[in-house]
This record gives C-alpha cells, sequence and structure tokens, in this order.
C-alpha cells in the first residue's frame, strides 16, 4: 500500500522527517517496507505562462511557444498545439532532468529555430498516461515557481506492507487512523455531503441479488450528465502517487475513493446495461465474459458474477466487464458499491490467477459500515469532476450487520503480555483505536468497529493493548525451564554421520530437492519418483528420490572450474512415490572422483571403487554399526565389477560402487566415480550406542606373517572372515598387508600375505602354540578355497 | 722409580694425553688413543703398579696423583667424544636438510557446510537453554501445515506462503512443508506441556530462484508451551538467544507483526553484529531483522487439546540461509546450494 504523505497529512498531522515516521510506524505494527520518491527524476521543470504560440517556420506539425517561466522569455519548439497565450504549463529548461529521459535536457536546433527545452506532457511527467498534449496548469499557479513544489510532486510516499490480517490499512483513512492512535492527534474522517439531484435512482435501475451468502450488500447509485475528462490535477498526482494510473475523471473517482476509505467501486456505463438491472447471480458452469483487461474468462458455479438482465458485466469483487466499462462517449453511471464473502473473492481471484486492488480488499473483508459512505463520496466526487448529477438515493439490497462484542479480562493481557494491566489500560487503549469499550463486571467488552474485520477472540484485542502500550516497553525475562536440554538419539547421531565424513577429507554439499525425471537414471536405491504437480520449471519436476543426481552436479561443477578432486558428501531427505502415502527417508551420500589429492606431494592417485569401500568402512565403524556386510551387486546404474549391495545385519541399508562409465559420461566425467548412498534409518538403528570394553593382554603377541595361494577370483574378505574362525581365540589381529599377483605365480592365482598377532591374555604364549594355529588356518584354508601356504 | 719421577711421569701422561684426546679427529681414532692413554700399557697404568714398590711415606701422594691423571684423562675422553658425537649428528642432520617451505603432507581438506554449522549454532543455544530437539516430516498434510496453524481455507494468508504441492493420484491434502510450523502442532499432539522444543528443517516454497530466494531453505524455531509464559519471557528467551549466537553485547527490539499461528505476534530485530548496531551498509540503521514469533494462538492449543486457559506459549523461527548471508556477506544465495568447493571451503564449517 502506497500512502502520498500530503495525502496522509489530510487526516491526521504528522511531522518530522519521514525516516523518524516510517520507524515508529514500523514499531507500531505498520511495517514500512521503504520510502519512495516517485518523482525523483524530475527535477528543474517549472511553471511557465504561454505568452506567443506561433507556427514553425520549417515544418508543419511543429509550432513556436514563447514562454515567460518568471525569469524571463524563452523560445521552445512544440510537436502539438493544445495551449493557447495565458495558459500555465510545465516548461523543462535546459538543465531540467525528467522522468524517462536520460540525462539533462540542452538546447537544441529544431529545423532551423533553437529550443530552449520543452513544454511537457503529463506522460513526460509520469503523472498520467495521456500524451496527446501539454498539460495545462491551473491558471493560478505562479511562473517561475518550481513544479515540483506547486503540484507536491516532492511529496514522500511511504510504502507500507500490509500484513495479511489488516484490511483496514488498505486505505489512507485506516492507515490515518492508526497513525493518530501511535500519535495521540485527532483523526478527520472525509464525509461526504448528502448529494441528491433531481430524479431517484431507484425509479432508473433494478438490483436484484439472488446469493445474500456471497453478496451480502450490493448498492447502487446514478450519476447522470457526465462528461468524461481528466480528472482535477491534485487528485491524478494522489492516484499517480498511490501507483494507480489516471484515467478519466469517473473511474479516478472511484479509485480515489477506494484508496481513500478502502472501499472497491466500479462504474458502469448505465446505457450499456440491459434493462438497466443489476443481477448478482452465481455463474453458469463455463460462462464466459471479456474483462476489463481484455482478457475473455470463464467461470464455474462456484464463481459470483455481477450481470445484467441479459449476460454478466462484471466478476463480482475483482474486475469489471469490458463491454459495459465507461468510456469517453459515456454520459449516465451506475456506481456500485457492495460487500462480497472474502472466501468467495479470494477463491474466484485464484482461480483466475487475477489479483486485482479490488480483490485484495475483498477477499481481507471490507468495512460493512462503509459500504454506503463510500458510495456517496464517489457519487459527490464524480458529480463534481464531471458536470453531472448525482439521482437521490440509492438502490440497496441487505444490511449493515451489527456489531460483535468481544470481552477482554485485564489479568488476562497482563498475563499474556508480561506487563501489568489494569482494566482502564484496556480501555484507553482501545479508545485510542477509536473502539468503544465498556466495563462490565472487571472484565472490559469492545464493541467491534466495521473495519476491524481482524477482531474477532479476546487475545486479538489483548494484542491492540500491547501494540497501544509499545512492544519496547515489555521487559526481558527468563522462563523457568523444568528439564535438561538435548538433542535425541537421531539428531545426535545424523550429526556423528557428518562430523565422520567431513573428518575424513570431504565437504559437504546441499543440493535442491527437485529434479528432471532424468534423474531417475541417476538415483540409488531406486524407487519410483513423486512428481511435483506445481513446478516451477522442467527441471524441477519431480522430488528426489536418490542424493546421487544432485551430488553429480556438484562434482561437475567442480571439474568445471578444474578442481579434479572431488570429495563431496550430503546428508539429506529423498522421496518416493509409493501409493496413497507417499514416502520420504533421510539419506547419507558420497561421491569420488579425480585424484586422491590435487596438490604434490600428497596423492595423486585416481580414486576408485576401494576409497569409497575405505569412507564406508570409516563410517560405519565410527558409528559402532557392527554385522553390515557387502553383498552382489545392485542394478545397472553401477559399474557391474566394482560395486556392492551394503547390508546391515539381512537389511539392505545402501548401495556402493564406482559407477558405470556411462552415467560418469552423462555429467562430464571423465574417469572413475566413486560413490555410495546410505538410508540413515538402519544405520542408527545398528549404531552402538556405548562401546564395550575388552581385557587388554599384558603379555606380548607373537608376530606371523603368512601368505596364501588362492584362486585369482576367491573374494578376500571371505578368506579373512574363514581366517579369523580359524584362528580362535588366540588370533588377537588380522592385517591384510599384501595383495600379489603374477610371476612366479601360476596364472589365475594370487597370494593374499597376512600378518597374525597370536597372543592370550594370561600367559606370554609359546612358538608351539603359534605355530599350532598356523596350521590349523592353513588347513582350514585349504579345506575350503584350495588355498596354498606360500610363506610363513 | 722415586717420588718425584713418578709424579713427573704422571704429569707428563696428563698433559700429553689430554692433548692427544684433544687432537682426536674422529671416534674411531679416539678410541685407539683412549687406549694409549688409558689402558693397560698407559704411562699413568705404569705408575699405578709401581705404587706398591714406592717407599711408604710417597704412596698417598703419589696414589693420589694416578687417580687424577685417570679422571682428567677419562673427563677429557668422554668430553671429546660428545663434541666428536655433536659433529657427527650435524653432520647426519645437514645431510638430511630440507625446504621447509614445501607443502604439508595432510589429509584432504573437509568440512561441514555452512548452513549446518549455522543451524547447529542455533539449536545448541536454544539446547543449552533446556530445549528439546523436535524433527517433522518434509511432506505435510494441509492439515498440519495450514489449517492445524490457524491458517483458515482461501484466506489470503495462505498465499504468502506459496506452495509446492506432491502430485498424488488421489490427494489433494498433501504439500510440502513451507515452514518448520507443523512440528508445533505435531509436538503438542504428542506431548504434554511443559515443551520446551527446538525444531530445525528444510522448507518448500514455490520460489523461482534468484540471489535472494530460493524454492528449498532452512528453518529453525522453537516452541514453549508451559503455565505462565508471557511475551516478556519470549523477548528474555530470544535476547538470550541473540547473546549466545552473536555475542554478548546482543540488543533486541521486537514489535508488532502478524502470522496467523501466534498472538499476539511479533517482529524481532537484532542489533547489527556487523557494525554493533551503529548503523551499516548491510543494516541500515543498526538492527537486522531475523526473527518471527509470537505468543502461540489459543486456536493451536484448541486443535491439539490443550487447555489455552492454563498453558500460554511461544514460539519463534528464523531462518538460516538468512543468517548465513549476513555472517558470511554472500550476495547470492544460490551459491549455498551449487556444491561449489571454492565456496564450500570458504564458509566451511571446521569439522
Amino acid at each position: 500500500m502506497r500512502v502520498p504523505l500530503s495525502w496522509l497529512r489530510e487526516y491526521t498531522p504528522v511531522s518530522g522527517p519521514v525516516e523518524d515516521l516510517a520507524e515508529r510506524m514500523t514499531m507500531h505494527g505498520l511495517p514500512v517496507d521503504r520510502i519512495i520518491r516517485p518523482w525523483e527524476g524530475l527535477m528543474g521543470v517549472r511553471v511557465g505562462r504561454v505568452l506567443e504560440v506561433s507556427d514553425h517556420p520549417g515544418a508543419d506539425r511543429l509550432c513556436r511557444i514563447v514562454v515567460d517561466d518568471g525569469g524571463g522569455q524563452h523560445e521552445v519548439v512544440v510537436g502539438v498545439r493544445n495551449m493557447a497565450p495565458g495558459d500555465v504549463v510545465p516548461y523543462a529548461p535546459p538543465g531540467a532532468t525528467l522522468p524517462g529521459f536520460e540525462g539533462k535536457l540542452e538546447r537544441r536546433d529544431i529545423r532551423g529555430v533553437l529550443s530552449e527545452g520543452m513544454l511537457c506532457s503529463p506522460k513526460e511527467l509520469a503523472i498520467s498516461g495521456d500524451h496527446g498534449g501539454i498539460l495545462i496548469l491551473p491558471g493560478d499557479l505562479d511562473p517561475g515557481a518550481d513544479l515540483k513544489e506547486a503540484l507536491e510532486l516532492d511529496q514522500a510516499v511511504i510504502d507500507l506492507e500490509v500484513l495479511a490480517n489488516r484490511a483496514d490499512l488498505l486505505s489512507i483513512v485506516g492507515v490515518a487512523r492508526e497513525v493518530a492512535a501511535m500519535t495521540g492527534d485527532e483523526l478527520r474522517v472525509p464525509r461526504a455531503e448528502a448529494t441528491g439531484g433531481p430524479g431517484r435512482a431507484e425509479d432508473v435501475v433494478t438490483v436484484e441479488v439472488t446469493d445474500r451468502e456471497k453478496c451480502p450488500r450490493y448498492l447502487a447509485r446514478v450519476i447522470r450528465g457526465v462528461s468524461i475528462a481528466p480528472s482535477p490535477l491534485g487528485a491524478q498526482v494522489r492516484l499517480a502517487a498511490a501507483g494507480i494510473r489516471p484515467r478519466s475523471n469517473v473511474v479516478d473517482a472511484t479509485n480515489y475513493v477506494m484508496l481513500e476509505v478502502g472501499q472497491p467501486l466500479h462504474a458502469f456505463d448505465l446505457h450499456l446495461l440491459a434493462g438497466p438491472g443489476i443481477v448478482v447471480r452465481r455463474a453458469s458452469e463455463g460462462e464466459r465474459l471479456t474483462t476489463l483487461d481484455g482478457a475473455e474468462r470463464s467461470f464455474t458455479e462456484d464463481d459470483l458474477l455481477i450481470a445484467d438482465r441479459d449476460r454478466p458485466v462484471a466478476v463480482a469483487g475483482v474486475i469489471g466487464g469490458a463491454d459495459t466499462e465507461v468510456t469517453g462517449a459515456t454520459s449516465d453511471v451506475l456506481l456500485e458499491s457492495a460487500r462480497f464473502q472474502p472466501v468467495s473473492v479470494f477463491r474466484t481471484s485464484r482461480r483466475l490467477g487475477l489479483r486485482t486492488d479490488a480483490s485484495t480488499r475483498f477477499d481481507r473483508g471490507v468495512d460493512p459500515e462503509g459500504v454506503e459512505a463510500a458510495a456517496d463520496r464517489a457519487a459527490a466526487m464524480i458529480a463534481a469532476w464531471s458536470g453531472g448529477t448525482a439521482l437521490e438515493g440509492a438502490v440497496d439490497v441487505g444490511e449493515v450487520p451489527t456489531r460483535r462484542t468481544v470481552a477482554v479480562r485485564s489479568d488476562r493481557a497482563s498475563a499474556l503480555l508480561g506487563v501489568p494491566v489494569v482494566p482502564s489500560d484496556v480501555r484507553q487503549a482501545l479508545g485510542r483505536l477509536l473502539i468503544p469499550a465498556t466495563e462490565e463486571d472487571g472484565r472490559v467488552v469492545a464493541e467491534i468497529p466495521g473495519h476491524r474485520v481482524d477482531l474477532e477472540r479476546e487475545v486479538d484485542l489483548i494484542e491492540e493493548v500491547g501494540r497501544i502500550t509499545g512492544y519496547g516497553r515489555i521487559p526481558s525475562t527468563l522462563p523457568g525451564v523444568r528439564q535438561a536440554g538435548g538433542l535425541d538419539r537421531f539428531h545426535r547421531l545424523r550429526r556423528q554421520i557428518r562430523d565422520l565424513l567431513s573428518g575424513a577429507g570431504m565437504y559437504e554439499a546441499l543440493s535442491y530437492s527437485f529434479g528432471p525425471a532424468g534423474d531417475a537414471e541417476v538415483s540409488a536405491l531406486a524407487r519410483p519418483p513423486l512428481r511435483i504437480a506445481n513446478p516451477i520449471s522442467e527441471e524441477d519436476g519431480f522430488l528426489r528420490a536418490s542424493l546421487l543426481p544432485g551430488l553429480l552436479r556438484a562434482a561437475r561443477r567442480n571439474v568445471g572450474h578444474r578442481r579434479t578432486s572431488v570429495r563431496l558428501f550430503e546428508v539429506g531427505t529423498v522421496f518416493a512415490a509409493t501409493g496413497a502415502r507417499p514416502d520420504e527417508e533421510e539419506r547419507v551420500a558420497v561421491i569420488l572422483t579425480g585424484p586422491a589429492a590435487e596438490q604434490w606431494p600428497a596423492d595423486r592417485r585416481e580414486q576408485d571403487f576401494l576409497d569409497g569401500k575405505g569412507i564406508l568402512e570409516h563410517l560405519l565403524d565410527g558409528m559402532g554399526v557392527a554385522g553390515w556386510s557387502l553383498g552382489g551387486p545392485p542394478h545397472g546404474l553401477w559399474h557391474p565389477g566394482r560395486s556392492a549391495t551394503v547390508l546391515i545385519g539381512t537389511e539392505l541399508a545402501g548401495e556402493l560402487g564406482e559407477l558405470h562409465p556411462r552415467i560418469g559420461g552423462a555429467f562430464d566425467l571423465v574417469g572413475r566415480v566413486t560413490a555410495f548412498e546410505l538410508r540413515l534409518a538402519p544405520v542408527v538403528e545398528a549404531a552402538l550406542a556405548e562401546p564395550g570394553y575388552r581385557e587388554l593382554s599384558r603379555f606380548p603377541p607373537l608376530r606371523r606373517d603368512v601368505a596364501f595361494v588362492v584362486g585369482a577370483r576367491v573374494p578376500a574378505g571371505e578368506v579373512r572372515t574363514t581366517l579369523e574362525q580359524a584362528g580362535g581365540p588366540l588370533l588377537d589381529r588380522v592385517v591384510l598387508f599384501d595383495v600379489f599377483e603374477g610371476d612366479p605365480l601360476p596364472a589365475g592365482t594370487r597370494s593374499l600375505a597376512f600378518a597374525l598377532d597370536l597372543r592370550a591374555p594370561d600367559r606370554t604364549l609359546t612358538d608351539e602354540e603359534a605355530d599350532a594355529v598356523v596350521r590349523s588356518i592353513a588347513e582350514r584354508l585349504q579345506a575350503e578355497f584350495g588355498a596354498r601356504l606360500r610363506s610363513g | 722409580m722415586d717420588r718425584a719421577e713418578a709424579l713427573r711421569i704422571l704429569e707428563d701422561a696428563r698433559r700429553d694425553g689430554v692433548a692427544a684426546v684433544h687432537g682426536a679427529a674422529d671416534l674411531d681414532a679416539l678410541r685407539q688413543l683412549e687406549v694409549m692413554v688409558l689402558g693397560r700399557r698407559a704411562q699413568v697404568a705404569k705408575v699405578q703398579r709401581e705404587l706398591g714398590r714406592l717407599p711408604a711415606d710417597d704412596r698417598p701422594d703419589v696414589g693420589r696423583a694416578v687417580n687424577e691423571t685417570f679422571e682428567a684423562l677419562r673427563g677429557a675422553v668422554a668430553e671429546r667424544e660428545a663434541a666428536l658425537r655433536a659433529q657427527a649428528d650435524d653432520a647426519v642432520a645437514e645431510a638430511d636438510r630440507i625446504d621447509v617451505t614445501l607443502p604439508g603432507r595432510r589429509p584432504p581438506p573437509g568440512g561441514l557446510h555452512a548452513l549446518t554449522e549455522i543451524e547447529r549454532e542455533v539449536v545448541d543455544a536454544f539446547v543449552s537453554l533446556g530445549y528439546r530437539v523436535s524433527e517433522g516430516p518434509e511432506l505435510e498434510t494441509e492439515w498440519y501445515n495450514f489449517d492445524a496453524l490457524n491458517f483458515p481455507p482461501d484466506h489470503p494468508a495462505r498465499l504468502t506462503q506459496d506452495t509446492v504441492y506432491p502430485d498424488v493420484p488421489g490427494r489433494d491434502d498433501l504439500v510440502l512443508r513451507t515452514h518448520t510450523s507443523p512440528v508445533q502442532i505435531r509436538t503438542m499432539e504428542s506431548q504434554e506441556p511443559p515443551i520446551y522444543v527446538v525444531i530445525p528443517g528444510r522448507c518448500f516454497r514455490r520460489d523461482t530462484p534468484d540471489a535472494t530466494h530460493l524454492p528449498v531453505f532452512n528453518q529453525v524455531e522453537i516452541l514453549a508451551v508451559d503455565e505462565g509464559l508471557s511475551l516478556a519471557d519470549m523477548k528474555g528467551t530470544l535476547e538470550a538467544f541473540a547473546r549466545a549466537l552473536f555475542g554478548p553485547d546482543q540488543r533486541i527490539r521486537i514489535y508488532p507483526d502478524y502470522f496467523p499461528f501466534v498472538e499476539p505476534g511479533a517482529g524481532v530485530d537484532v542489533s547489527c553484529f556487523l557494525c554493533g548496531g551503529g548503523g551499516c551498509r548491510v543494516c541500515g540503521n543498526g538492527w537486522i531483522e531475523i526473527l518471527g514469533a509470537g505468543m502461540v494462538h489459543p486456536a493451536l492449543f484448541e486443535n491439539t487439546g490443550i487447555d489455552p486457559e492454563r498453558y500460554t506459549g511461544f514460539a519463534a523461527g528464523l531462518g538460516i540461509e538468512r543468517i548465513a548471508m549476513l555472517r558470511h556477506g554472500v550476495p547470492d544465495i544460490r551459491m549455498y546450494y551449487e556444491g561449489d568447493v571454492r565456496f564450500l571451503s570458504q564458509v566451511a564449517g571446521r569439522a
């Protein structure tokens, strides 16, 4: 809501710098977005009086004007000729600046005549869209005066953010009411003079309302004999400052009163209405109307229309129809002032995708007590501005609802606000807001005026008491919280996952939760992706089903910036379309590609499967997850020879591997791309709450290095597991320290070398005991894998 | 050999021996010299063997001189050995010299995302005030996201939260939560007061990405429900929080604001943590708006079966990205979601 300061001042005194006022308003609950000076770009334009108008010697369509700007006479070349000697006009001398023009005006030779600046049209001054002629100013302005001062174009405009509950602040009077409550100054509300010419409105038009729920009030006035012309300049300036382009006297009057008091109004050309009669009714399914903005719109049975006897002529509370609008030919006007059900206007405006000045007021709720006054004020204004006559009375369907009352307990107000409040404080605060209140049994009973549609219950009024008291006067206290704070287990373990991965030399990335349909191809632990009904773009058509696509895009971005060593992880939620109840689950994913490190002397080796597995081990061991293992390779996203499923117990917890080369290629990644993705739930489930203690032996271990030759395809993990089983309790520690293939080993075999620490908790082991353990291991491996002991 | 001769021999052996030991070029030479001056054939050893043949009166003097000579020579050997060893160590160290300005062999760098780090700081600040973490789903129902929070259907308040809807055949009641506030309802449904919870989470709005908007963002909010809580308690709590997060000199100010789920509602500014409140390019007037807050609307209590006459409560919420951008001076919110390591490493939390 744009509030021109000079307009606001008409209803309540405001003084001091506008910045201070804005700050006070914000603190009072009227948040000011910014302060605008709409004519900032207009400088140096003066009031001038036309002395001479003559033909340009060198061009038919141009004329020469001599203008007096108080300081002297100047010759100007002008392209239109709507002015005569004696007219007062805006004169922009060389050096002036205009809103729509780059730089300063200069003297210019126009076909042999030196033009000292220009005269301005309303459009050139950014007052209206009128570019048909030079703006003729009121005759009482003094030549030489600064135009901005003369027309109040130098006034600041406060751009107010109107909170969604405050319908009443969508009007200058409503804002003035709040400012007056804040400052304690008086409020002067504009009053409509009761006007009534010859004839009565009810003899001319009829009004029928078929849906009183959606339209509780409809009031029509008739103004006859209007002549359409620009409205008074002062009104145009105010409309322009408030952000509404002036059009003509009749339409401007409806907009002016809407901005003033918040009641949207609409003017129909009376002769274009069949009947003439208004019928307020629901649309029939598929009914159509071309609206003022030129769009043909169709409606449902839920939409409320304004119709005449034959056809729809407006969308109730939203926008007028094109073929009954006021035009230059209009002589008689039907003025609508009505109240529509907020929810109904909201739904229709939403369905049409059309938010208008009218709909934003109606859908919050206009003042039911102001419908008639607004009509009267606008009718008088139209008559005064257009030379017409407002007929006496109105055709009025519906009535003013009785005011609701709301009781406030002052002790409840004290309890909520944290400051002492007595009944008289409540009454005083409400009094400042012009809300009548009485005291009954220690309670203050307020009678809610129509414009405060937001005040429905006690707590709403307590807020008003707090606002008038000033939130700044509320003290600071700390409540006595009678519980220990803390993180729950899931939250704590999620933190641990992030700490383990970042500590393992990876940066945490965050990705959007949305992605294109194609992401399904690169999803780990794939599930059917969940589509978005109203995506922002095609690229965001689905909720992510996996964290990998986001990490792949991040990897591509980094490689594109020559950061080729990529080590990233993400923790986040993924979604799946699983019938009527779509699913979401949290996951963690890691991506590795490029060299292990970038800079000499660090490791330039290409990261591969075992790097990914190493991080997985680091993570799961760090979490204390026992009983996890790798299973057979997962589906086609992965390199078939370098991937595995991750099992915790028997539950599928994740997938690990190098991505299939075609997938890296699709993301412009050259070389191996290693990744894993885990579901958080099973990891957290299996994480060990308390680490256990096993007694440490005081006796030295015996070290035996043994190498076994096995078939090249025999999994080292299985050999190791079997070895550990065969080693029994004396086998304290096993380290695989070498894997060797090739000469002198037979083709198709490889050697696995293990370092074994053998140790007993209660004595120093003898060589004989150690050799016996190694023998039983060798026998077992021989039996299960055909392993041959190479040395030992 | 008489006394005088013995003492002269010892004197010569000591002088010549010490000089020779000091001249030893290396440890091997020193070993040989040690044998020569201290061994069985050394002059001092000879005198020692002759001791018994000396007159009894001379023996104490000569015996003392023998011992002194031995000590002096042993001391010289030890001293020379220490010197030669130090020389040898120096030589080894010199041969081992490296360029200490070469880059260190460091583990790969890593770190938490800046938004994670700030979320933790915010959560921990409230945990230290006695709050517990509460979380909820990102996919919500209209009831939890709007209706139960006192957003009436078909009310303009819903337009302030442009919503992303999942496409689920047969269901039109699901939304991607537009704020973390649905967790307020879920918490009040599942827990009796007193309730003090802090609620972090990712939220969604249908905003086209630009420098200050993203369709995804992170909020943290708090909910306190107890007997006797007032706006003053809310103010004190948020002041304590602001000091925990931004420093001990922080001030806050509150002013009326509107959110459907609180009444009275409040906006909360903190004194600018960049300029200290004097006014700068970022804050303008010394204050930075970071929180929306207010007293829990009684409709929420009615919707969750909590007695609004017995209990009151307050809630407050803030956006993590906003705090991050202010703190880091980052001009474009999208950078937080691009995974560019050059950026992540600049603003990373330290793990």
